[in-house]
């Protein structure tokens, strides 16, 4: 029952160094909803190296496993901005929710390696989407990238997506899953790919790239907030931009910089020598209608189409860049 | 002549228990590292104790806990005394009580979210409605049991309703009313760490997300012994408290063996 959190009360201690022209100032609290991964670093860079504070903000992570409360979370009102994955948004707008693009988060790069990986058992005979046909596949939940990519990866390889099967596993829970037999196979995401390949790597192997082997450099993940909150304080989010693409900045050079790491390993609490087997997406600043467009036919292609707004109406002027 | 193995305590099978944890995962029984010796889920636990971060989680874990357990253990009484002294009310409130009391309360966290957001205000509530039903059945079951003699004689005295329920009937139900304090309790820590794995940075059950999500199982087993040794406390505790509290219950030998 702390009001003040900790993080909260470190960073107020930590104000008067970091930025000696706000003292007195009191800074705008803006909850973000997150998610533990990779993805997020540029945001915690940001928290870290002051910029949001220099800004006048002072960001509040709230962290979800998986999507299940971040955009509802938004739509409550509980969270200005979410982290969440491109098809979760995307069916989200569908449904009539007024989410717009306020900053681009990650995307697959051009070649491997992924930051996605399909595994399999060693010696289990199955390389290709073909061979899954009539078996268990895992995704961490159906319905969002991970599955799309994974589903696109099946129908690339030969498979009939519509035979395979789909199991929701969490991803901590994957890989024992894997290599006790209860699935074939399973699309995992950094920084589980290297975790299970580190702890698992005698019984488990890797067969797919699903993102560089299906759409080089596709969309992952966005932050988003609700088109009625940007309208009304379109300023607030103009410098929550400035700020998070500064730490944008500040982690695409460091990409194989050990602090990087480090400043992934204090959030994600995940050690160090571990990350340095992780494979990183790329950090975008924005959001480009083409990249939406792509997904948008591949959600179609895999049973997720429906009636989309233009993707250009659903990119706010921050995440055009 | 060697005497049989007293097992009656419990603490052996305990060691057992927890030798054998240490055995099978050091020969890799389960044939992953998800399932570590406990020598380490032990040195994990002290680790983060002396850092200072699992006290000041488990801390916040408790003091919503114990917010809502009060909440809602105060709301329990008080709704059972008013059903069992006004029967009007029974009739008028009861199929509410019964239709809302089955369901789980993970599954309103969702909703629950919308009205009370992510922190304080939904974990203590999701505590208080989990600690109301066994409180306020156990309330109403105690006043049932209380002998009609006493009643009779209170009311002989000439002493008014409202005295009657708060000095004959409600120290008559205590036995039952802390009985079910008792099973609140252990239900309102589950819960507590139950909201907090599914949302907000809060507490043992973010910690546990946390080092699920960083494939740190030690720390994930810390988690779990550290909660399991603050529920076995807490009911320690409790048992001691009530022991003063009912005294005379005990004096009169009623309770069951145990």
């Amino acid at each position: 029952m702390a009001p003040v959190s900790r993080r909260l009360a470190l960073s107020l201690a930590a104000l008067p160094l970091a930025a000696p022209p706000l003292l007195g100032q009191t800074l705008t609290r803006m909850r973000v909803s997150v998610i533990p991964v990779l993805d997020v670093a540029p945001l915690h860079a940001a928290i870290r190296e002051g910029y949001f504070a220099a800004e006048g903000l002072e960001i509040d992570t709230s962290t979800t496993t998986g999507g299940a409360t971040g955009l509802p979370g938004l739509v409550a009102r509980q969270f200005r901005v979410t982290f969440s994955n491109a098809v979760s948004i995307m069916l989200g707008i569908r449904e009539g929710l007024d989410f717009r693009f306020v900053s681009g988060a990650t995307r697959g790069t051009e070649t491997p390696p992924d930051i996605f990986a399909v595994l399999v058992k060693k010696g289990s005979d199955i390389r290709s989407g073909k061979d899954l046909e009539g078996k268990r596949i895992a995704s961490n939940t159906r319905n969002n990238i991970v599955w799309l990519r994974g589903m696109a990866w099946v129908e690339k390889t030969g498979g009939d997506w519509r035979r395979v099967t789909t199991v929701e596993v969490p991803f901590p829970q994957m890989a024992d899953a894997l290599a006790g037999g209860q699935i074939d196979a399973a699309i995992f995401s950094e920084p589980f790919v290297a975790g299970a390949l580190a702890t698992h790597g005698d019984r488990l192997e890797r067969i797919g790239w699903p993102i560089s082997e299906t759409t080089p450099g596709g969309t992952n993940a966005q932050y988003v907030a609700m088109k009625e909150d940007l309208d009304a304080n379109a300023e607030l989010f103009d410098r929550f931009a400035r700020a998070l693409h500064r730490g944008v900045d500040w982690v695409n050079a460091r990409l194989t910089d050990p602090a990087l790491l480090e400043l992934i390993a204090g959030f994600s609490r995940v050690p160090v020598e571990r990350l340095r087997q992780v494979a990183l997406p790329a950090y975008p600043k924005g959001v480009t209608p083409a990249e939406l467009d792509a997904l948008l036919t591949t959600m179609t292609h895999f049973g997720l189409g429906g009636r989309y707004p233009a993707t250009a109406s659903l990119i706010h002027r921050t995440a055009a860049v | 002549m060697r005497r049989p193995v007293r097992f009656s305590s419990g603490v052996v099978l305990v060691a057992g228990l927890l030798a054998l944890w240490e055995v099978s995962a050091r020969l890799d029984w389960m044939q992953t590292p998800n399932w570590p010796p406990l020598s380490q889920v032990l040195a994990a636990l002290a680790r983060d104790i002396l850092s200072g971060e699992l006290p000041e989680l488990a801390g916040g874990t408790l003091l919503r806990m114990a917010a809502g357990l009060a909440a809602g253990g105060t709301a329990g009484v008080m709704v059972g005394l008013l059903f069992a002294t006004l029967p009007l009310t029974a009739r008028l409130f009861g199929p509410t009580v019964e239709l809302i009391r089955p369901i789980p309360i993970p599954a309103v966290v969702p909703p629950l979210v919308l009205f009370l957001g992510l922190d304080d205000a939904m974990k203590v509530t999701v505590v208080a409605l989990t600690a109301f039903f066994p409180v306020l059945t156990n309330t109403m079951q105690g006043i049932a049991a209380v002998e009609a003699e006493t009643l009779a004689m209170g009311r002989t005295f000439g002493i008014g309703p409202l005295r009657r329920a708060l000095r004959i009937t409600l120290p008559a139900a205590l036995p039952y009313i802390l009985a079910g304090l008792r099973v609140s309790l252990a239900l309102a820590l589950v819960v507590a760490v139950v909201a907090e794995m599914i949302a907000g940075e809060q507490g043992l059950g973010h910690y546990l997300v946390m080092m699920q999500f960083a494939g740190r199982a030690p720390e994930i087993y810390a988690a779990v012994v550290a909660l399991a040794l603050l529920g076995y406390a807490l009911n320690r505790g409790f048992l001691a408290l009530e022991r003063r509290a009912i005294h005379w219950w005990f004096a009169l030998g009623r309770q069951a063996e145990g």
